[in-house]
């Protein structure tokens, strides 16, 4: 790895250590001031890694509190990515960051089948030994990806148009969010373009250490990215964790293919759609019969790009409709974090305090932009999780959300 | 994130949530924008008012020496009654989470206490919990200092000899004590805050009362690192008292500022009721100005620059450690507008060879007029829409004269209030924000 983020600016004032949810829960983890900024010091030096640097669960709460804008998870993640260069990775290890790359190897088999082979009581006892929880919410895959179905999907033809970054949750295992989605734009004025070109944004494999494979993610999706940016199209995404990788990890880890390609800013979809009724585009008349009530959780990845909660913003917006942040902190998926066998605790720990919120919420639904946040929420309190966006639909639509 | 909204409070630490607070309370749609979390996370849960007097004479009672202080002082601006204004609204609103917050008392009339420090000094605060009863601890002729296995910051051996060097602690009798740690598996030094949160958890109230109980048989006055609970309103100071039947005191600790976080709770609890939006790791690097009036803000966050826009502004983004000013190779300056804050031209002046005593380089900041506006260097008014709070202001030295909270909490207020004035004026006149495109 030829970067390096200097942690020269730290001042060791601890802020980031009050708001670490893995520090909270455990005291195996040496926490973000000691494994970012000042372990940093000790690596340059040479000396070993601390074994407790596979607990960050790059969850980026270090960065939203430091007030010195130190960026603890990427000097975190930049050291994880050089000693899974030095001592390899675990098998575990990639299929949780490829998953992607399984549903295209796993595309000819039917979902039910599919499902069948990764969810059964069986498979989940083998992937249990090889690493994978077996009490953690595997999501299952749908039976078609969201990219096969959003071809068949009829749109007006209109002037004006939006590409849209779906991200590999939402095309593998949740399509339904991307068809609302598409609805929604629609609705909005906008023709909805998902380009076959754009791959899983990476994230999944920086936090697991295949930094080989993100940087070949980045490299396809920075050059889809220019030619619909230097076109003028927008290009949106309803998912923060996607949002954010483009914006803060791969200009800060590969800064050659950012300057090569342009910056590749995914706008937040949510925001977008805002915009469109402050501009009068998109009208949010509220037709379903009956109050609801949700319960809104902020993604971390989304309080860390510094632009708010549009999301919830959009949902109050609806006349029937009050929808309270939960305000109760990281929900401990972290992507792929709370599936791991010796992570899974902590995960659940972490999240305690939000499931409890949304149990006592006494909301219809909880909702979320971050499909693992969402699945997390449904494991961890029995309630139902739903993106933003699907939520505006279905009251749009005049029915009830499902 | 164009979207206007009435009063953008820029800073989320003491100063910026009093203001968002009173400015939501007048009615006002509130936006805080904040690149990171404010001095509350590291800071301890007594609120100082004025502790030492411009001569370095220790004060008994805040509100008469207020009156001694320089005209630009923030108090002198304000005036004690504003003061007060916002330091009942700070405890009117703990104490609805449970966090009762109060002064001692002599003769009917409030004052300091010296409160020890688990360094084993005494620090003069204005407002403590209500577990803590000040009068206790001159009463107290044997004292149990404790603390925790595997807990480097507080020492009890070391507080005692520390102690015993003030005349009113002296002829005390000293008891320190280690209890066992609830960590079993800790791979890291334990701070404050991971011993108040193992104390919330399921067992945790019995771990405390069950090592303490017997230690503290024939005390009457436990002392020990405050570990009582992470939030506002915890019950565990005062089961801890009520099971150990003698006084409990929490000393003041190094940072992370468990005490500081009860504090920063209660108040992100009330302004999350009031719907008052968070605009989180966003840094403001720079403002539209014209005439006079701010007209929008420059974010910079995650590799993304946007304008945001508001009726009014209040800036209470801290001193040279918050973030709020900047040094520069021979001057100062505010760090988002770019006043320039009066510093000797000498660099030498700006600090003095006694360490802790107070340098030119601390007392600077932001010039304001009685309504906290900002001035220029002529000392005309600079911006008529923006209003600047706490560590930010010049003309005091919290850490010299420990008015830190304080100065905050009062001065954020009242600039909550006033920017909530101004925006309402803007909206009966009709006038969108001020100024330029949606
Ligand atoms: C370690 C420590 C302990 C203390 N303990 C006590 C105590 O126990 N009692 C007491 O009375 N006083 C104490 N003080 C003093 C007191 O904490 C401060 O004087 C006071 O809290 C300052 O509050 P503030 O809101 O003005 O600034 P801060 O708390 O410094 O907050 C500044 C805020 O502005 C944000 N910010 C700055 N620039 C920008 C920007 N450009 N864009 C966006 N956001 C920005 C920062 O991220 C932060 O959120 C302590 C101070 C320290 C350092
Ligand atoms: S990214 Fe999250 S888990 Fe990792 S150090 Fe930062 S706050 Fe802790
Ligand atoms: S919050 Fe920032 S400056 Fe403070 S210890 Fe953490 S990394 Fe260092």
């Amino acid at each position: 790895m030829s970067v390096r983020v200097s942690p020269d600016k730290c001042i060791a004032c601890t802020t980031c250590v009050v708001h670490c949810p893995v520090a909270r829960v455990t005291p195996k983890f040496l926490g973000p001031r000691m494994i970012g900024p000042a372990y940093e010091r000790f690596r340059l030096l040479g000396l070993a890694e601390d074994e407790s640097l596979t607990y960050c669960a790059n969850c980026k709460n270090c960065d939203i509190t430091c007030p010195q804008g130190v960026p603890v998870s990427s000097i975190n993640m930049l050291a994880r990515a050089e000693h899974c260069k030095k001592h390899g990775t675990s098998m575990r290890d990639w299929v949780l960051a490829h998953g992607e790359l399984q549903a295209k190897l796993l595309q000819l088999i039917p979902a039910a089948l599919k499902n069948f082979g990764m969810l059964n009581p069986v498979t989940r006892k083998v992937l249990d030994m090889f690493g994978i929880d077996k009490r953690a919410p595997l999501p299952a895959f749908a039976p078609k990806t969201f990219r096969q179905m959003a071809r068949k999907v009829e749109q007006p033809s209109l002037p004006r148009k939006v590409v849209f970054f779906p991200g590999c949750f939402v095309d593998v295992y949740d399509p339904q969010t991307g068809l609302d989605m598409i609805w929604a734009f629609n609705r909005a004025g906008y023709e909805v373009i998902t380009p076959e070109k754009f791959g899983c944004c990476g994230l999944p494999m920086i936090a697991n250490g295949f930094w080989q494979d993100s940087r070949r993610q980045a490299k396809r999706n920075l050059a889809e990215i220019a030619r619909w940016r230097d076109q003028g199209i927008p290009v949106v995404t309803g998912c923060p964790s996607c949002a954010l990788t483009f914006r803060q990890d791969l200009p800060e880890f590969f800064p050659d293919l950012v300057e090569k390609h342009g910056a590749g800013v995914l706008e937040d979809a949510q925001d977008f759609l805002l915009d469109c009724v402050d501009r009068g585009e998109l009208e949010l008349e509220d037709k379903a019969p009956g109050d609801l009530s949700l319960i809104y959780h902020a993604p971390c990845h989304l309080r860390a790009q510094g632009n708010g909660l549009p999301g919830l913003k959009l949902l109050q917006r609806l006349k029937g409709v009050s929808a309270r942040n939960a305000d109760a902190g990281c929900c401990g998926i972290s992507g792929s974090y709370g599936f791991k066998k010796e992570k899974y605790d902590i995960a659940q720990e972490v999240g305690s305090e939000l499931f409890h919120v949304v149990r006592e919420s006494g909301a219809d639904f909880a909702t979320s932009e971050c499909g693992t946040c969402r699945v997390q929420i449904q494991h961890g309190s029995g309630k139902k999780a739903l993106h933003p966006v699907s939520i505006l639909r279905a009251r749009l639509e005049g029915r009830r959300p499902a | 994130m164009s979207r206007t909204t009435d009063v953008i409070v820029v800073g989320s630490g003491l100063g910026g949530l009093m203001a968002a607070l009173a400015a939501a309370r007048q009615g006002r749609e509130v936006r805080i924008i904040s690149e990171g979390t404010g001095c509350l996370a590291i800071g301890t849960g007594c609120v100082d008012l004025l502790g030492y007097a411009p001569d370095g004479a220790s004060v008994e009672d805040p509100w008469a020496a207020m009156a001694e202080l320089a005209p630009a002082h923030p108090y002198s601006l304000l005036g004690a009654e504003k003061v007060r204004e916002g330091l009942d609204a700070l405890t009117e609103t703990t104490a609805r989470h449970g966090l009762v917050l109060r002064p001692a008392s002599r003769d009917g009339k409030p004052r300091n206490t010296r409160v020890p420090t688990i360094m084993g000094t005494l620090k003069p605060t204005y407002l403590m919990p209500d577990t803590f009863e000040p009068d206790d601890l001159g009463k107290a002729k044997r004292v149990l200092v404790a603390s925790v296995m595997g807990f480097r910051d507080c020492r009890p051996a070391l507080v005692i000899d520390q102690l015993r060097r003030y005349p009113d602690w002296a002829n005390k009798e000293y008891f320190p004590c280690l209890i066992p740690t609830p960590f079993d598996d800790a791979h890291r030094a334990l701070n404050a805050l991971d011993l108040a949160r193992a104390a919330e958890r399921p067992g945790g109230s019995e771990w405390l009362i069950g090592s303490l109980k017997e230690r503290a048989e024939g005390c009457d006055l436990v002392l020990m690192p405050p570990i009582c609970g992470r939030h506002a309103g915890s019950p565990l100071a005062r089961e801890l008292r009520e099971a150990l039947g003698c006084p409990v005191v929490e000393m003041l600790s190094i940072p992370p500022g468990v005490g500081g976080l009860r504090i920063r709770d209660a108040l992100m609890r009330e302004l999350a009721a009031l719907g008052v939006e968070l605009v989180e790791n966003a840094n403001v690097i720079g403002a539209g100005v014209a005439e006079g009036k701010c007209l929008s803000l420059d974010i910079s966050s995650t590799g993304r620059n946007y304008a945001t826009k508001a009726r009014a502004y209040v800036l209470a983004t801290g001193g040279i450690l918050g973030g709020g000013v900047l040094l520069e190779p021979g001057r100062a300056i505010e760090r988002v507008f770019g006043l320039d804050l009066a510093l000797p031209a000498d660099v030498a002046e700006w600090t003095e060879p006694e360490i802790f005593g107070s340098q030119a380089v601390s007392k600077v900041g932001v010039r304001v007029d009685d309504k906290l506006r900002p001035l220029d260097a002529n000392g005309a008014l600079a911006l008529e829409n923006v209003f600047f709070a706490g560590r930010s202001l010049g003309a005091h030295d919290p850490a010299v004269e420990k008015s830190g909270y304080g100065v905050a909490l009062a001065t954020g207020w009242q600039a909550g209030l006033a920017a909530a004035e101004l925006a309402a004026a803007a909206h009966n006149t009709g006038e969108a924000a001020t100024g330029g495109e949606q």
